[in-house]
This record gives structure tokens, C-alpha cells and sequence, in this order.
């Protein structure tokens, strides 16, 4: 790490993070003028009034400039998520965040003008009084449960970034053409085709507000590039260091230009992509694509006339990362549970096959990892697109930096990736390009987007299948009646039982899923996006107006679904085949928390056979279920136009989703963690090691899956040498040539966790892997930190 | 000698991806019993050719379930928690299975070959694509031969791999007949002294040379040297001088040295098996030592590594 990059990013480490309502007043300025405006048209001059007027400063050092918020490592708060209560703010006062009193005054006012016109408000319309939905909701079946109409699921969002919400976009913008074309192109063709536009139909009016709307976002854009130019341009003026003043003068000429016009060098082309990257956050998931592919002209450009050399290439990198590090999210409590340590997944796709089939993998990408070896900050987040024909050196380069401990990359397999797409109708040649988006879920640039994704607690509904439909928590019926457990005569009924509320309590996530994508498509357009995908202007419709190439809009996501597949095992041997124990006694003991006599019971299902120990009694049950979860999800319409999709990523949920959930037969207390990823076993009760764990995890078909998660935690013995990572290399091929679709690693050893948790000061740069994405240790919860000191260890013989 | 798919042994554990243990991914089979004593053991619950129980003291609350269920009246409540009398005990493993808490656990599983080898056989996708296969370690595998020729011969049949760690203590005929099922010896040696090594082990190592020179020479099959780094034991420069020379004039240029630097992880494992009067506390050693060891092996011209 140079000087430059260390003193930029001991800038990042400070004690609290600034709060900023600056946003939410220009936004909210401009929003009472154009009172009685389309929507696409005030949403427009609200970003084009943040982007003409927020405070911007260039900070000493940086050679990529753009502000995230109005104070450095500050965080805007975010109003189209609904009003951030006193509760809340107080709350994050206590976690360290500032405001001052003037400010926390002023939002006040600022909340009261969204009341019931936020993104919350308006899905509350629908489910407030429904006799189905609300209770649903609330139940936690889908995690967080929502408090109340107003709050729903937890208050809203404070994150860096310029551009419009929402952020749960999954979705990759077209780089590459702002890059190549600049943005002065896409105005053009908007003006013309609003010169052609004849109105014969309801669509030409929606038409020529898009066409209106993206003109005033993009030359917005341009203004916000050139406001940069100018602040440039004066600090070197001022400046007495030469060397920064030249710096300063290159930062102001590249600002005039880019964003307007073609990049002509990687570093305009890193500019621009800064810029636009700024203007789709805020966001936890916004995609940097296949960054490694369409800046890769650029780079070879200057290396080629000696413009560049590989260090200043890799300067430019780091830097990047620490500008990703100024983007910083915040949420309501509840939805900090859901995905801890400021979670985002900011991720670059590297390497994987080309739509020609060949390996993608090139200089930059070896660079882009080396970034993140000598700058180990938590993000931006890597994923490694892995195929048969991708290089050992690259593999053993990305092994590396798995090695320094941060987390990253994580390795995905092209086969199964690509499999999806196909099965989903979608040409080879553009399934080759797809991209990982948020954390592990795919889409093709500029062709689909998802814009729902809801964190369904499966293990809830085997409580309420052990109940009849009525949720033991509260005593209502929640689900339709299935039969009373205990009449039940053989495991075929019980799992015809489990399957039918299942099915139930997916259509209602379903259907809320497409009360949200309604309220999102009116309530929250957004020409910046929309005008970046592709035949944009030609369609002429926002992003979520329109059915995309490849239709993805919703996916389906079960947490928590092995420890089900485990419970499901236990009940099979103990109670149908060995007639161990009766089902009321198992009801009894869940109920009495495994206490007092049930110790023993509990023992017996300890050893029940466990998912993650290559064992077919119970891998073939989470197979099926993984199964009926996909079929079950392709049989539900969204509200864009498409089927749901399957997915399954877990985020964090499975911790406070587990926290919401009784004790289950597989031997877990009520309350305590859900296994973590999707493809990994319960923490602990893997036994074999990590062969036997993809073992399991291969006989589950995840082609039907849009994103799957395995993680796998290695003590750093186990990546000693470069013999060590060939054989670990060997291991990620092997389970993505079989049918595998992501894997991930953590590797540190238990003692400096440990020393962490006592010692939070000296650890204040420990990162580790969550779920997706990577944190600082010392910034999550506690349990979280105890999950994954507990996640099993693949460690050496001993 | 008669193997069979039924013959029986007993091992203490079935390792997967062990990477440390020869070539590619492997899985390393743990035999119970040794003939050595060596003072450092790190792995003492692979010294006795029998079961035994592993005893976790944190876990056990007294219950006084186990002394119930103990047919040999090998165990009593002291202070609180119960205790083992090694002596009486015969491995039954009735304690372990009824205790609440899992604070006992049997150390030691009679299986057959045929079983071992389709527990081993379970990751044959990976040794294919790695170059792994099978490792038979222990304890020592010379010590079952039967066994281990059984397991081993099944290995070969089907296209595994097979490497056998051995401390070379056993009658050249044993020797001879177990390893011409090996595709690789893993040797160890502890040190080159005869009279330290008898010191140390409990026998000399005059047969274990002699047995190394024969399996090179006369069986012809690749080997790889491994040296464990025990400090105050065998960690002279002199030690590792005379063991390098040794491999190199006497066994062949060709061969890998690997520098195993002593851990403590088997400190845990004494008091599991409540003989804490026989562990030795020994801090392992320093990093530089290691490299100044390392530099002394290829010094002679060979291959060193550290670790696996
Ligand atoms: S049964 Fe287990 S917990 Fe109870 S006394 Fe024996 S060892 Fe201790
Ligand atoms: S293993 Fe058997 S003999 Fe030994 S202590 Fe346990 S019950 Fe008694």
C-alpha cells in the first residue's frame, strides 16, 4: 500500500458516522415545487436539484473524485423508505451515529411531509386490512415481520450515494456505453425520438415523460461532472505542492469531459464509471458488472502507448475500493439485524467465459484482485466467474487474497450460472455474460433486473405445520389446517403436510411481493437506471414499466431450508421408522425448549443423520425440498410481467430469522441461529469435512436457482502453501463441474476471533465473510460474531 | 499373507481432504496401536491397540449416568464429575453412548477392510482430479498388516492411490508384503542416534534405517522423508545434518524432506485421556529455527519443505 492509499484509507476509519439530511431537504425543495407533476418528471428535478446543489469536496490525495454524501463517510438520509421515527435515530445516536440538534429538528419537519407517501406507506395501503396478508406480515414467516403500517418492516435507510431510489435493485447497467458513447449520445437519441413521437397511445404520453425525465437526469449528470471540473480547477489554484497541483489540473480536464463524451484513457474511464456508479446509489446491491470485460480496451489502450504502467493501474484500483468505502449504508434496527456490519454487496464480476466462449480473463482482472491484496477493505466485493477453461494462475492468484483473510473473492461456476439462464429462455451467447448482482444473484447487463427479493423463514412454517396451521407463538390459525401431527401414520403424510403449507405461505409471499413491485413502480421510477438498460429510449418506459429481455423481476428465497431438511430426517427416523419417541412427546419437547426430561430426546436427535456428511437419508430430503421450493415459485406470476424465480441466499437472516423461530427437531434451542448460507449444513454438524459437504450440497440441483451459497471456513493451515491452494482450487472445480454454483471461504483461525470479541481495539481492520459479503468482525452483533467463530473449522489432521 | 475384504482392524479416526499427507486431496485412515513410545506423542490416542475413552472434564456434570451403565465398574464420581479407571476399563464404550452431555466418547472403531475402504472410496471424484487417494497413517499401520493390506489391495483395485506413513518399526517381511501395495511411503525419522532414539521411542533405530534402505533400493518405491521438529528432543542442527546425510547417501537425492514442526494441539488429548502425568510440555518451534533447519536440508542438495 502506497502513502496515497494508506492515508486515504485511514480516513475511513473513524470513531461515528456523520448523519446528513442535506439530500432529503434538496430533494424534498424541489419535490413541494413540482406538486401535481408526473411522478417520473418531479423525481427527475428532485435528483437534477441534489446533483446542481449538494456540498461537494474533493478530499487531499483522491485521484477518483465524487462525494458520496455531504460530509465525508456521511449518510444521507434516505426518505423513500419511509420516515425515520425518534426511536430509530435515537437508537443509532446510541450505536455512535451524530446529528446535531439543529438537523434532528429539521428531519422532524422533513418526516412529517412523507407520511403515508412513502414506499412503506403505500404497500400498507394493501396489506394493512388484509385478513390474509397482514397477518402474514407480521408473523415473521417472512423476516423482518413488520411493526406496524407506518413503520413497516423497521424504518428506513441513511447511505452514501447521489442517485434516486430503490436500492434492492439487483440489476447491471450498461458500463460499457456510457464509457463508449458518453452520455451526450444517449440525450441526443432522447431528443430525437421525442421529435418522432406521434401520440396515438396512452404510451406515448408515459413515453414522452421518460424521454423529458432522462434528458433532465443525464444532463443533470454532466452539470455534476462539471461542478467538479470547476472545484478542481480552483484548488489548483491554490495549491503550493506541484505535484498535487497537477493532479488537481488532470482531475478538472477529465471532469469536462467524461460523463459527455467517450472515455479516451482508463483513467477517464474509471472517472465516468465512478460517477455513474454515485448515480445507482444509493444502493446495498449496485453491480459494477463485468468490470474486468469493458474496462479492459482501456487499460490495454494505455499500457499499449505507454500511457500506464501496472502500479499506477493498481493506484487507480485501490482507490476505487476507497471510494466504495465511502459509500456507507445504514437501516432501521430491524433490518440491521437482517444484514449486518453495514452490509452491502457492491460486487465486480472477473473473469468467465466471453459470449464467444472464450476465457475472459485478462491482465486487469489479475490487477483487480491484486487491488484488494494490497488494499483489504471489506468492499468493493470480487466474485471470480470460475469455468473449465479459466487459468490455474488465476485461480491460485484469487486463492491469494482468500488467504489474507478478507473474505473475498468469492469463486462462482460458470456451468450452473449459465445453465439457469438457458433454462430461462435466454440465448447462449448472452447467458456467457451474465453478472453476479447484491450479494450472488445473476442477471444480464442492461437485459433483466430484480427488483423483490424476501427473506422466507422455512423453518416457521415447520412450526406451524407441527401445529396445525396455527402459529405457536401466538396461538392464531396462520395457515390452513393440515391435520393434528400426532394422527399422522407415516412420514408421506407429514411431508404432504409440510409441502401443502409451504405452497400456502409462498403465494402470500408472492402476492406481497407483487404489492411491492407495484407500489416501487409508482412511487419510485427512476430515469437514471432506466435510461442505462438496453433499447432504452426506443422503449421509452421506466425500468420496472416495462418487461425486460430476460424477466426476473421476483425471486423466491427460502433461509433456513437445511435445518428443516435436518428436522424433517429426525422426525422420519425417530418417530415413523425407529419409533423412538412419539410425535407428542416431540412436541412436547420442542415446546419445553429440549428442558428438563428432554434432555436425552434431544441427544437422540443430535445424532439423527445431518445435512453436510455426504449421508443420502437426509441429502435426498434436501434435495426435494430444494426442489418443490423451485417448482412451487415458477407456478407464481409477478406483477412485471414474468414467474417468480427461485433463489437462495440467506444475507444474514438466518440469524434473526432464527431468533423468531422455536426449537426444531434437529436438536436446535428456540431462538438460536439458522443454518447460514443456503448450501451449508447447521454450523457444527458437519463432521466429514469439506468433501463431504459438497458432496451434499452436489446432490441438490441448482440449475432452477438463480444464486445459491455455500460457505466454508478454513483455519489458514489449510492454505499454507501454493501446493495447499492448487488442492483447494482442485476442490472449487471439482463442485462447480459437478453442478455446484458458489462457494466462499473464511479463513481465521478461532483464537484471534476470540481475542477480537475481548479485545475489539486491536481488531479494529478484521474482516471476515458473513454471508455474501464481507465486514469488520468487531462491527457485528454478537451473535453473529459466535456463529461464525462456532461454523465449523476445516482444519487439518491433528 | 492372507488378506481378506472381511479381515478386521481398528482405527481412531477417517480424516477427508487431508491435503498434508501426501500428493492431491486425500483421506487419511488413522490405525490404533504403535510400537514406539515416543515421549513428544501428539497423537497419544493412537498408541494402544484397543479402545479407549476420550474424556471431556468441562462437559461432564456428575450425572453418574455412565458409572450405572458400566458393566467393568471402571467408573466413579470424584469431586463432582466422573472418573475413569483406565485399568479396568475394556473399552465398551457403553458410557459414551448413554451419556447426556457427549463428555465421553470412544476412541478406537473395529472395522472391516471392505468398510474402510468404501468410507475412503467416497471421495474418489477428488482424488481423481487432484492426484490424491489414500493415506494410511496411525499409530502405525505396520502394526495391523493384515488390515492394511487388505485396505490397501482394495484401494489398488480401484484406481486409488495409496500412500502408507510408517515409522519403518517392524520385521522386514511385514514390511515388504504391506508396502508393495504402497504407490508412496511417507518415512519417518526421529532421530538418527540409535541410543537417543531408543531414548526418546523406547527402541533403537537400527532395523528402521536398515528398512528404509531396502524399501528404496530394493522395493524401488518413492518416498518422502518426514522429520517431526520436537525443540530440546531433536532439533539440533547436528541432528537434522546427520538425518539429511543419512537420507541423501544412503536413500537417494530424490527425496522430499518434510520439516514437521512440533504443535501442541496433543496437550488437550492427554487430559482426555486422563494420563497428564505422561504429557510433556513442549513450546513449539520458533519460526527461524525452522528456516535455519530448512536451510540445513538443502544444503545436501534436497528438497525441504515445512509442514505437510
Ligand atoms: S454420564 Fe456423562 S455427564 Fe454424567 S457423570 Fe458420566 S461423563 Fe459425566
Ligand atoms: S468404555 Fe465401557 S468399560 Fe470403559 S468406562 Fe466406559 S462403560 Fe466402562
Amino acid at each position: 500500500m502506497n502513502e496515497r492509499i494508506a492515508k486515504l484509507k485511514s480516513n475511513l476509519q473513524l470513531e461515528s458516522f456523520p448523519l446528513c439530511i442535506e439530500k432529503f431537504k434538496l430533494i424534498t425543495q424541489s419535490l413541494e415545487e413540482t406538486e401535481g407533476q408526473p411522478e417520473i418528471l418531479r423525481r427527475a428535478k428532485s435528483l437534477a436539484r441534489v446533483l446542481d446543489k449538494i456540498t461537494i469536496f474533493i478530499e487531499d490525495g483522491e485521484l477518483i473524485v465524487g462525494n458520496a454524501a455531504s460530509k465525508p463517510m456521511g449518510l444521507e438520509i434516505d426518505h423513500d423508505y419511509g420516515p425515520w421515527s425518534e426511536e430509530e435515530i435515537a437508537s443509532l445516536k446510541d450505536e455512535g451515529y451524530t446529528i446535531s440538534a439543529e438537523e434532528e429538528a429539521e428531519l422532524k419537519v422533513l418526516n412529517s411531509y412523507y407520511k403515508g407517501k412513502s414506499l412503506v406507506g403505500r404497500m400498507g395501503e394493501v396489506l394493512y386490512e388484509d385478513e390474509r396478508l397482514w397477518p402474514f406480515m407480521q408473523s415473521g414467516v417472512l423476516f423482518p415481520p413488520w411493526k406496524s403500517r407506518e413503520e413497516g418492516s423497521g424504518g428506513g435507510y441513511a447511505q452514501g450515494g447521489l442517485g434516486l431510489a430503490p436500492g434492492f435493485y439487483l440489476m447491471g447497467v450498461d458500463f460499457a456505453k456510457v464509457l463508449n458513447e458518453g452520455l451526450q449520445k444517449i440525450i441526443a437519441e432522447a431528443k430525437e425520438e421525442l421529435k418522432v413521437l406521434k401520440f396515438t397511445s396512452a404510451n406515448a404520453v408515459k413515453k414522452c415523460y421518460f424521454l423529458k425525465a432522462v434528458i433532465i437526469v443525464l444532463e443533470a449528470i454532466i452539470r455534476f461532472a462539471h461542478r467538479f471540473a470547476n472545484l478542481a480547477k480552483e484548488m489548483a489554484a491554490e495549491e503550493a505542492n506541484s505535484l498535487r497541483r497537477k493532479e488537481l489540473e488532470r482531475i478538472a480536464e477529465t471532469c469536462l469531459r467524461v460523463l459527455a463524451y467517450p472515455a479516451r484513457t482508463f483513467y477517464e474511464a474509471l472517472q465516468s464509471f465512478w460517477f455513474i456508479f454515485l448515480l445507482i446509489t444509493p444502493s446495498p446491491t449496485a453491480a459494477a458488472g463485468r468490470f474486468d470485460q469493458y474496462m479492459y480496451p482501456f487499460y490495454k489502450r494505455d499500457i499499449e502507448e505507454g500511457r500506464l504502467n501496472d502500479e499506477e493501474a493498481l493506484e487507480l484500483l485501490q482507490c476505487l475500493r476507497i471510494k466504495d468505502m465511502q459509500l456507507n449504508r445504514i437501516s432501521g434496527k430491524l433490518n440491521r439485524q437482517k444484514n449486518e456490519g453495514m452490509a452491502k454487496w457492491h460486487n465486480w464480476t472477473i473473469g468467465g467465459l466471453t459470449p464467444e466462449a472464450e476465457d475472459g480473463t485478462n491482465e486487469l482482472s489479475y490487477l483487480i484482485l491484486e487491488a484488494a491484496k494490497r488494499c483489504p477493505t471489506p468492499h468493493h466485493t470480487i466474485t471470480v466467474r470460475v469455468h473449465e477453461g479459466t487459468p490455474e494462475d488465476f485461480m491460485l492468484k484469487a486463492l491469494e487474497v482468500v488467504k489474507t483473510g478478507i473474505g473475498m473473492p468469492a469463486f462462482i461456476g460458470d456451468k450452473s450460472y449459465i445453465e439457469y439462464f438457458i433454462r430461462n429462455g435466454v440465448p447462449l451467447q448472452e447467458a456467457r455474460d451474465y453478472i453476479v448482482t447484491g450479494c450472488l444473484d445473476a442477471n444480464l447487463p442492461a437485459q433483466s433486473r430484480t427488483a423483490s427479493i424476501a427473506m422466507f423463514i422455512v423453518p416457521r412454517v415447520f412450526e406451524i405445520t407441527m401445529h396445525n396451521g396455527v402459529d405457536p407463538h401466538t396461538g392464531k390459525q396462520l395457515g390452513p389446517r393440515t391435520g393434528e401431527v400426532e394422527q399422522f401414520t407415516c412420514f408421506d403424510e407429514f411431508m404432504a403436510a409440510f409441502k401443502e403449507q409451504l405452497a400456502y405461505f409462498m403465494r402470500l409471499n408472492a402476492e406481497r411481493n407483487n404489492i411491492e413491485l407495484c407500489a416501487m413502480k409508482e412511487l419510485l421510477p427512476d430515469p437514471v437506471r432506466s435510461s442505462l438498460m438496453s433499447d432504452a429510449i426506443k422503449e421509452g418506459r421506466d425500468v420496472l414499466d416495462r418487461v425486460m429481455p430476460f424477466e426476473n423481476g421476483a425471486v423466491m428465497n427460502p433461509v433456513g431450508m437445511i435445518n428443516v431438511a435436518d428436522s424433517l430426517a429426525a422426525v422420519r427416523k425417530l418417530v415413523f421408522e425407529e419409533k423412538k419417541i412419539t410425535m407428542k412427546q416431540l412436541k412436547e419437547a420442542l415446546a419445553a425448549n429440549w428442558e428438563g426430561e428432554y434432555v436425552e430426546m434431544r441427544q437422540m436427535c443430535l445424532k439423527a443423520p445431518k445435512y453436510g456428511n455426504d449421508d443420502d437419508y437426509v441429502d435426498l430430503i434436501a434435495r426435494e425440498l430444494y426442489q418443490y421450493w423451485a417448482e412451487v415459485t415458477g407456478t407464481f406470476d409477478t406483477a412485471l410481467g414474468g414467474k417468480h424465480l427461485p433463489t437462495a441466499i440467506s444475507i444474514t437472516a438466518h440469524g434473526p430469522g432464527g431468533a423468531l423461530t422455536g426449537a426444531t427437531p434437529n436438536g436446535r434451542f428456540a431462538g438460536d441461529v439458522l443454518a447460514d448460507g443456503t448450501m451449508s449444513p447447521m454450523r457444527g454438524m458437519d463432521l466429514n469435512g469439506p468433501t463431504a459437504v459438497i458432496k451434499s450440497a452436489l446432490k441438490i440441483n441448482q440449475d432452477p436457482y438463480q444464486a445459491t451459497l455455500l460457505n466454508l471456513k478454513f483455519h489458514p493451515s489449510a492454505l499454507k502453501t501454493t501446493e495447499d491452494l492448487r488442492k483447494l482450487s482442485c476442490l472449487i472445480r471439482t463442485y462447480f463441474e459437478l453442478g455446484g454454483k458458489h462457494l466462499q471461504f473464511n479463513v481465521v483461525d478461532k483464537e484471534t476471533l476470540l481475542d477480537a470479541q475481548k479485545h475489539p481495539e486491536n481488531h479494529r481492520d478484521l474482516i471476515v465473510r458473513v454471508a455474501g459479503y464481507s465486514a469488520y468482525f468487531i462491527k457485528l452483533g454478537r451473535a453473529v460474531q459466535d456463529e461464525i467463530i462456532k461454523r465449523t473449522e476445516h482444519q487439518l489432521t491433528v | 499373507m492372507i488378506e481378506s475384504h472381511n479381515t478386521k482392524g481398528l482405527i481412531f479416526n477417517v480424516q477427508y481432504y487431508s491435503i498434508h499427507d501426501g500428493p492431491g486431496i486425500r483421506t487419511t485412515v488413522f490405525m490404533k496401536g504403535c510400537p514406539l513410545k515416543c515421549l513428544w506423542c501428539q497423537n497419544p490416542e493412537s498408541q494402544r491397540l484397543q479402545r479407549e475413552i476420550f474424556f471431556e472434564l468441562e462437559k461432564c456434570t456428575g450425572c453418574g449416568i455412565c458409572v450405572q451403565a458400566c458393566s467393568e465398574g471402571a467408573i466413579e464420581l470424584f469431586e463432582g464429575r466422573s472418573r475413569t479407571n483406565r485399568k479396568k476399563c475394556s473399552g465398551t464404550g457403553r458410557c459414551a453412548e448413554v451419556c447426556p452431555v457427549e463428555a465421553r466418547k470412544i476412541m478406537g472403531r473395529s472395522v472391516t477392510a471392505k468398510e474402510v475402504f468404501e468410507e475412503v472410496a467416497r471421495d474418489a471424484l477428488f482424488y481423481q482430479r487432484s492426484g490424491g487417494g489414500v493415506t494410511l497413517s496411525g499409530g502405525e499401520p505396520l502394526a495391523q498388516p493384515r488390515f492394511a493390506v487388505s485396505v490397501l489391495k482394495l484401494c489398488k483395485d480401484a484406481g486409488i492411490h495409496t500412500t502408507v506413513d510408517t515409522c519403518g518399526y517392524a520385521s522386514w517381511d511385514t514390511v515388504q508384503q504391506v508396502l508393495s501395495y504402497a504407490d508412496l511411503v511417507l518415512y519417518d525419522f526421529k532421530h538418527i542416534d540409535p541410543a537417543e532414539h531408543k531414548r526418546y521411542t523406547g527402541v533403537s533405530n537400527e532395523l528402521i534405517l536398515d528398512n528404509a534402505r531396502k524399501i528404496y533400493h530394493e522395493l524401488a518405491i518413492p518416498m518422502l522423508a518426514r522429520v517431526p521438529i520436537i525443540p530440546t528432543y531433536n532439533d539440533s542442527a547436528d541432528n537434522i545434518k546427520a538425518t539429511t546425510q543419512f537420507i541423501s547417501s544412503e536413500l537417494g537425492k530424490n527425496i522430499k524432506v518434510h520439516l514437521l514442526p512440533y504443535h501442541r494441539l496433543g496437550e488437550t488429548k492427554y487430559e482426555r485421556l486422563e494420563k497428564m502425568d505422561l504429557a510433556v510440555l513442549i513450546e513449539p518451534p520458533a519460526e527461524e529455527q525452522m528456516l535455519a533447519l530448512q536451510e540445513i536440508v538443502q544444503s545436501f542438495g534436497l528438497e525441504a519443505v515445512l509442514g505437510g
